[in-house]
């Protein structure tokens, strides 16, 4: 869609839109003579909206946005991996989970020996 | 009927304003979907909670809702689409830098780098234009010009029986390639502006054709409008309102050169300042006809 249309359907001003823009929150599809937005536009044009709504100021949602950005391209490749562990042979879909079954046991005794004590004083001190 | 917006945001009725705000902000920030990706759930309880703040964040309609003008329902936002159901599948947003470094010694490097690597050899990229056409010249076709910002002119041949949202490619008109890459197409896309008589549906026109009452009754010769001028049509005697008579070849043409038909779908009309004479002869006529019982039994 195109910038008026864009505009009536996340329910912001035109000037709203090029800050946004200019903010780097939304990044059009550009041509020389015109702007395009996806679905992904809009959606990501909620979220600021809704951000604003919660109280969060300009630099706390860019900084949000990063994260969120981060986040997502994370929980992709995390997707990826996993369906290309899904479509592996039984025996070795077998030893990847028993790897990293031990791997995170280990990891967890690493950690919890000294915060466990921890806890509990803290836990007393309440 | 909607949850009572009041228990939905867990406020009292007399809370002020600002208790609204804070009690919104608390649950949404909980419950908002993009900051709860993994969380299913989020997204039905945060659409609950903000249609409430909807009705409630605002003063004059917390009122209205409070003497029982409006009510909760109806009151949330048009269907909203998170921005979760697209970041992940890949957008110009997404962003390798929360695992950027896992990315250069492990076994993973291929995969993570397999998007970083530049093709030397680029086909051009698409550009995409919008162009709004008359009802008639969209079925007729003929050529237009469209002028690119650089001043150039882009000529695009319309085809007979162009459609609305159709996409027409012009090959090797987008961006140059890089590396000996062809250049990319322009992607046309066509808007046809409606009709102020016709409608199209498919290859076919459709019109409403107003009719005298002689004319219903006695039949005749009328005058037809088509996309492509008008032409003269033999009304039957008796026809009545509703009926539709089929102009063969009158429609919009195909590619293989056939043609829709045109379907004339006929009103009878009194006419418009009433006409003693008419009324006398009316009232004299002696028939007997009930068009409504088919709606009686």
């Amino acid at each position: 869609m195109e910038s008026l249309e864009f505009v009536l359907q996340a329910r912001i001003d035109a000037n709203v839109l090029s800050q946004w823009i200019e903010a780097g929150w939304l990044a059009p599809h550009r041509t020389d003579t015109a702007q395009y937005f996806s679905e992904v536009d809009l959606a990501r044009a909620h979220l600021v909206h809704d951000l604003q709504q919660l109280g969060v100021n300009d630099e706390g949602i860019s900084v949000i946005l990063d994260l969120v950005d981060q986040l997502h391209g994370v929980r992709r490749v995390l997707r990826e991996i996993l369906s290309s562990i899904d479509a592996q042979p039984e025996s070795a879909r077998h030893q990847l989970l028993a790897g990293l079954h031990q791997a995170m046991s280990e990891r967890a005794s690493d950690v919890c020996g000294p915060t466990q004590t921890r806890d509990r004083q803290a836990g007393q001190s309440f | 009927m909607a949850a009572d917006p009041y228990m939905v945001l867990g406020v009292k009725r007399n809370a002020s304003q600002d208790d609204i705000q804070k009690a919104y902000r608390r649950l949404a920030k909980k419950l908002h979907p993009d900051l709860n990706p993994g969380n299913k759930q989020a997204e039905d309880q945060f659409k609950e909670v903000s249609a409430a703040y909807d009705v409630l964040g605002d003063a004059d309609k917390r009122a209205r809702y409070d003497r029982g003008e409006i009510d909760a329902s109806g009151m949330g936002r048009p269907q909203q689409r998170f921005y979760r159901d697209f970041a992940e599948g890949g957008s110009q947003y997404t962003s390798d830098a929360g695992f950027a470094d896992f990315a250069a010694d492990d076994i993973l490097s291929e995969f993570f780098g397999r998007e970083g690597r530049a093709n030397i050899r680029m086909r051009g990229s698409d550009v995409h234009y919008r162009l709004e056409l008359d009802f008639l010249d969209a079925i007729n076709g003929g050529k237009r010009q469209i002028t690119l910002p650089d001043g150039s002119i882009l000529d695009v041949n319309i085809p007979p029986g162009t459609s609305d949202g159709q996409v027409l490619r012009l090959r090797g008109k987008g961006r140059s390639g890089m590396g000996g890459g062809r250049p990319g197409d322009a992607l046309v896309e066509i808007e046809v502006r409606p009709h102020r008589i016709f409608t199209r549906k498919g290859d076919d026109i459709h019109v409403d054709l107003p009719i005298s009452l002689s004319e219903a009754v006695l039949g005749g010769k009328v005058r037809v409008p088509t996309p492509t001028g008008s032409v003269t049509m033999t009304l039957p005697r008796w026809s009545n309102t509703g009926t539709v008579l089929r102009l063969k070849g009158k429609g919009v043409p195909r590619i293989d050169g056939s043609k829709g038909d045109e379907f004339v779908t006929l009103k009878v009309m009194l006419p418009e300042k009433p006409d003693p004479e008419l009324e006398t002869f009316v009232a004299k006529w002696q028939g007997v006809y009930s068009p409504r019982q088919a709606m009686e039994a």
